[in-house]
């Protein structure tokens, strides 16, 4: 899609011999947010793990800011401008909260002071390792990590699972942020809630296709709740 | 204080520190990797015979250590690029595969070599005096040296931006590579740093050992004595191990022999086997 920061098309994948994604095209531009919505097991998390590298395409292609990413390690994209946000597994459980937040670049607490204010609870646990973090304080830590970096492509995969409302509020606050400054957002989300507050257009996947797209505003609350099943 | 009760506890630290350095190399590779080089204690041998070629050329023994660094650190990059890193998902494979590369560079170096001992001039001759005890200077640099490596490498993996990347790769390789880490090349450099910490080992123990292509077996054995007793994994694991290990054949030797020694090492790491098979200290 001309404009866009990252499209991808035709996209084909899984694990080993199993394809779990089938022919899944899509776009997302600059300043905006495109989530990406399903039941559970649907491909949403295989769909971001074959963007980001983390699984061989089948078939397909993906171009970030005009660039074929085809056969890139995931550092080397993460290099170009992809910060993913893994659903499982989310932070370096052997790590402290400080150095999860300050692997790559020395920790600035300059930078970071924004996102701590707002989630006082890993301020308060700098030096504490992440793995004694509950599962919802990991998704916030790894959701601070995310945004603090300076990529232009924020790939998010269910960012609020398991975090309380008003924590979820506040991230949608500071992608709000992020769109604003022009950086692009592609979000797997199961909170249609928090979906519908973030999201500029919408995908919503089933049996590995996408089988509605379109901009969030013309979508009704009652059509994606059909076609997910819920 | 007893002058024999001193060199005994001198001999413990010995073998303690210069068995932490051998298998350092070893298990910083398999924490890592996953991988379970069995050509490490080869990587030593080559090591002992970098020492020997030196001095058969009069060279200063010291020169041995850029060499040994460069021949191993050389080694194992080809190796890891094109034995292990194939491999990196099938360890029993790994295994299989570095014990044949084990055998090949036996026989290589016996091919140059032959079979027969070497024996390396010890570059610091006399003896010291430690609490009463004449120890010999040679040993005690080297005991001193091995404390320095392994504090030094520890303070390292525990306080440097490497050392932290390194604990989030083998934490979370998927999510290192997500934030940028270059995973792949830094397991390149894990393993070509292991040789080189094993080539290293194996000069600094060349002028106390028969230097012969066999020398690397009894070294591999050792070492996975101490990871089976320590625990694979963690540094703890591996310097608690190495101090069971080395400590308990240092002090059975001295007061009986060494086959008593090394008995005594493989009963406890069977026991481990049977009775703790995650060892003192496992990665959680």
């Amino acid at each position: 899609m001309s404009g866009s920061l990252l499209s991808f098309a035709g996209v084909t994948g899984g694990y080993g011999a199993t394809t779990v994604v089938r022919g899944v095209g899509g776009a997302v531009a600059a300043g905006e947010a495109c989530c990406v919505l399903g039941r559970n097991g649907v491909g949403k998390t295989t769909l971001m793990r074959l963007l980001t590298g983390h699984l061989p395409l089948q078939s397909g292609t993906v171009d970030f800011a005009g660039r074929s990413l085809d056969g890139l390690a995931p550092d080397r994209r993460h290099r170009l401008g992809l910060v993913y946000c893994p659903q499982e597994r989310p932070v370096f459980d052997n790590l402290s909260v400080r150095d999860n937040l300050g692997l790559m670049e020395p920790f600035d607490a300059h930078r970071h002071a924004p996102l701590l204010a707002a989630f006082p609870i890993l301020e308060a646990r700098m030096d504490q390792s992440a793995g004694t973090l509950s599962g919802g304080e990991r998704k916030i830590l790894s959701f601070v990590r995310g945004v603090a970096e300076t990529g232009q492509l924020l790939l998010l995969d269910e960012p609020s699972e398991g975090v309380q409302q008003e924590n979820v509020e506040r991230m949608a606050g500071f992608l709000h942020e992020a769109k604003a400054a022009g950086r692009a957002l592609l979000v797997v989300e199961q909170n249609l809630a928090f979906a519908r507050e973030i999201a500029d257009r919408v995908m919503v996947m089933d049996h590995g296709a996408v089988v509605l797209a379109g901009a969030a505003a013309d979508i009704t609350e009652d059509t994606l709740a059909a076609h997910m099943h819920v | 204080m007893d002058p024999i009760l001193t060199t005994n506890v001198l001999n413990v630290v010995y073998e303690v520190s210069t068995l932490a350095v051998v298998v350092l190399g070893l298990a910083v590779v398999f924490g890592l990797l996953g991988v379970m080089n069995l050509a490490h204690g080869e990587f030593v041998m080559i090591g002992a015979y970098c020492a020997f070629f030196v001095q058969a050329h009069d060279l200063p023994f010291l020169a041995a250590v850029p060499l040994a660094l460069l021949v191993c650190g050389f080694l194992g990059l080809v190796v890891e690029r094109v034995l292990v890193r194939p491999l990196y998902a099938r360890p029993f494979d790994t295994l299989l595969a570095t014990w044949g590369l084990g055998m090949l560079l036996r026989e290589a170096v016996e091919a140059v070599y032959g079979r027969g001992f070497r024996s390396v001039a010890t570059p610091l001759t006399g003896s010291v005096e430690v609490l009463g005890a004449d120890y010999p200077a040679y040993r005690l640099l080297l005991t001193l040296v091995s404390v320095a490596l392994v504090a030094g490498l520890v303070w390292w993996f525990v306080r440097s931006a490497t050392g932290r990347r390194i604990r989030a790769v083998v934490n979370n390789p998927e999510l290192a590579a997500s934030v940028g880490i270059p995973v792949t090349a830094l397991a390149r450099n894990t393993f070509v740093f292991g040789c080189g910490l094993a080539a290293l080992s194996g000069v600094m123990l060349a002028p106390l050992l028969p230097v012969n292509p066999t020398l690397g077996l009894d070294f591999i054995l050792k070492s996975f004595f101490v990871l089976v007793v320590g625990g694979l994994g963690s540094l703890v694991g591996l310097i608690s191990g190495s101090g069971v290990i080395g400590g308990v054949e240092s002090v059975v030797s001295a007061v009986s022999d060494r086959t008593w020694g090394y008995t005594t090492v493989l009963v406890i790491a069977i026991l481990f086997l049977w009775l703790r098979p995650n060892g003192l200290f496992p990665r959680t």
